[in-house]
């Protein structure tokens, strides 16, 4: 009983949820950055852990604190990253950037839990700074997201970036 | 299309003028001064490879740069660290390709040639038949790097047999050294992989940021400001408001090295959204940090926001806690290494809390650090014109205002709010590219404490 594989949640749950991501994605690109706050759960994890490469073979433990991240967010946190984006102290987003997101490869899987379902995406984002300089940052995404009411929540993420050296100055933008 | 060597140097000469706090825009962004700077600043100067922490046990490797030049450090069965080039002695490939890890050998991906960890070619394929067994191996191991050194934990390259050592090279920039990785008996350690950002800006422009420009930290870091300072740092407001001269240090003239430095003891975890587990850890430890290192470091910079320089290209804060190397990739391009750093007497807790701050403010999505990147890279394209190339830029803010100052070494400007040790990072940028060789480089730790007068400081 303990590993039956679950059933796959309703077809009704994964067009909502795919939905939601789709919709997540449009309010940032739109700047509605407390559009985007309401779409998460109170109790939200957004993680981005740093890599290294290694040898497959390499067997040499891991630091003892662990990787570091770039990103460790709970609610309290991000609102404070949305606090500083919307300061208008923040030059490097004055005039607005242009980007774009597209998600992709998108599974809703079912969990223990009625209300939450495990997904996941692919992330492309697209930047346009200053002049020319553009930047496509690729992203893997495994969300937890809870039905709450009538919405759908993100509960947790964990965001794997595709880049061991970040091509770009700053990273002034939610994946 | 190259200069020669003489016209060369007259153009270094008129290129920086560190009196009147003057320089030229082609320093960021000319090819040939690019070239002069590979050969006479990272191809002579001790450049920081490694941690000793970050290597901790025999076969644990790191890969870094020397300037363009990819080495390996490698920790030896014995304890020592040996570095050398990352490229195979046949034809030239790059025989390790991960970050770092643990290795007994590091076999080529080309035709096999496998070396072992200290630098000794212990394998060729078809040795015998293919080269008839007359190569001679002990002539093809790696080529180190010509000296190897530590200072407490921070070991250093250098490529030129003719450097003064590393101790005489860091000079009385040690004086600040100490204060993170002396201040306890533990000694200090890196934390986390490596965060690697790519910038389009000449190296020197992040170097000249962080060793003496706390003028730009109300205006660009404004919005960084207003969301997460816990403390007032030393008058520093946002918007460039207010400054508190009497609050902080501009320190200079120690070797081309160069700190920043506030005196309250506290003011490094300012940026912290909850100081409080880190204060009591200063609280509790103060007492033993001023019988190792005496007053004036044990109770006004140990914990204070300090900015160290290590000419050309290391920076470290302790406080802030972030420890950082440029590598330059050409003259309008970096990749900018990020650690965070820690005492090792620190409880688990308080280092797990300094590495999620310095991530959070100086990392990749650094609430801080993300600011800079877009106005150095800026200042880089604003040097590549027909038109600006031609022109100046200027650090000529609080001229002929510095002296001695009792109880540190130096030469010193009030604050942190001054352009003064720009000017001195800029002397010693000319000083080295005008010299041939080392000896013609010249040596100075102005104002330097006796033993007696660092001790009971």
């Amino acid at each position: 009983m303990l590993d039956r594989p679950l059933a796959p949640p309703p077809v009704e749950v994964i067009v909502a949820v795919t939905q939601a991501l789709h919709r997540e994605a449009r309010l940032l690109d739109n700047e509605d950055l407390d559009g985007w706050l309401a779409m998460l759960g109170k109790d939200v994890s957004y993680r981005l852990e740093l890599k290294s490469r290694r040898f497959r073979a390499d067997r040499s433990p891991p630091f003892p604190l662990g990787p570091g991240v770039i990103f460790n967010e709970d609610l309290g946190r991000l609102k404070m990253r949305v606090d500083r984006l919307k300061s208008g102290f923040v030059w490097a987003e004055d005039p607005p950037n242009y980007i774009r997101r597209a998600v992709s490869n998108v599974e809703v899987l079912a969990t223990r839990a009625d209300n939450e379902v495990r997904v996941h995406s692919v992330l492309g984002m697209h930047r346009n700074r200053i002049d020319g300089t553009t930047r496509l940052l690729t992203a893997g995404r495994t969300d937890l997201w809870r039905s709450e009411g009538s919405a759908w929540l993100l509960a947790a993420r964990e965001i794997v970036l595709d880049h061991s050296v970040l091509p770009d100055s700053n990273l002034n933008a939610f994946f | 299309m190259l200069l020669g060597e003489d016209e060369m140097n007259d153009n270094i000469a008129d290129l920086v003028d560190s009196r009147t706090g003057r320089q030229s825009r082609s320093i960021y962004a000319s090819e040939d001064i690019y070239r002069q700077e590979l050969e006479r600043i990272f191809g002579r100067c001790w450049l920081f490879l490694v941690h000793t922490s970050q290597i901790p046990k025999p076969g644990d490797y790191f890969r870094t740069f020397m300037g363009e030049d990819d080495v390996i450090v490698i920790r030896q069965k014995d304890g020592s660290i040996k570095a050398f080039l990352n490229s195979c002695t046949h034809r030239g490939n790059r025989i390790c390709r991960a970050d770092r890890g643990n290795a007994r050998a590091f076999t080529c991906n080309y035709h096999g040639w496998s070396f072992s960890p200290d630098g000794a070619l212990a394998g060729v394929p078809l040795e015998n038949e293919a080269y008839f067994g007359e190569l001679d191996r002990t002539k093809f191991g790696l080529i180190p790097v010509t000296k190897v050194a530590e200072y407490k934990g921070l070991v250093f390259g250098c490529w030129d047999a003719n450097s003064p050592s590393l101790d005489d090279y860091l000079g009385d920039a040690k004086f600040f050294l100490d204060v993170w990785l002396d201040a306890m008996p533990g000694g200090s350690a890196l934390l986390g992989e490596t965060q690697k950002m790519v910038l389009g800006t000449n190296w020197k422009l992040p170097v000249e940021n962080v060793c003496g420009d706390g003028y730009h930290l109300g205006w660009a870091h404004a919005g960084a400001m207003a969301a997460v300072q816990s403390m007032d740092l030393t008058g520093l407001s946002v918007g460039n408001s207010g400054v508190d001269l009497d609050g902080g240090l501009s320190v200079a003239g120690m070797n081309g090295h160069m700190v920043l430095s506030a005196l309250d003891g506290v003011s490094g975890y300012a940026f912290y959204p909850d100081p409080k587990p880190i204060l009591e850890y200063l609280e509790a430890n103060r007492q033993t940090v001023i019988d190792r290192l005496g007053e004036v470091r044990g109770r006004q910079v140990w914990g204070a926001q300090v900015n160290i320089t290590i000419f050309p290209n290391l920076q470290l804060l302790p406080g802030l806690n972030w420890f950082r190397v440029y590598h330059p990739k050409g003259p309008t391009q970096i990749e900018q290494w990020t650690w965070a750093m820690a005492e090792n007497d620190m409880p688990e807790a308080v280092k797990a809390q300094i590495l999620e701050n310095q991530c959070l403010t100086f990392g990749l999505a650094g609430l801080f650090d993300n600011d800079d990147g877009d106005n150095l890279t800026a200042c880089t394209e604003q040097s590549r014109g027909w038109r600006t190339a031609q022109m100046d830029v200027y650090t000529n803010m609080a001229l002929g205002r510095s002296g001695k100052r009792e109880g540190f070494p130096g030469d010193i400007a009030s604050g942190l709010v001054s352009e003064h040790n720009q000017r001195y990072f800029y002397r010693r940028w000319q000083e080295h590219m005008m010299a041939e060789t080392w000896a013609e480089v010249p040596t100075y730790n102005i104002n330097s404490l006796t033993d007696e007068e660092a001790e009971h400081a």
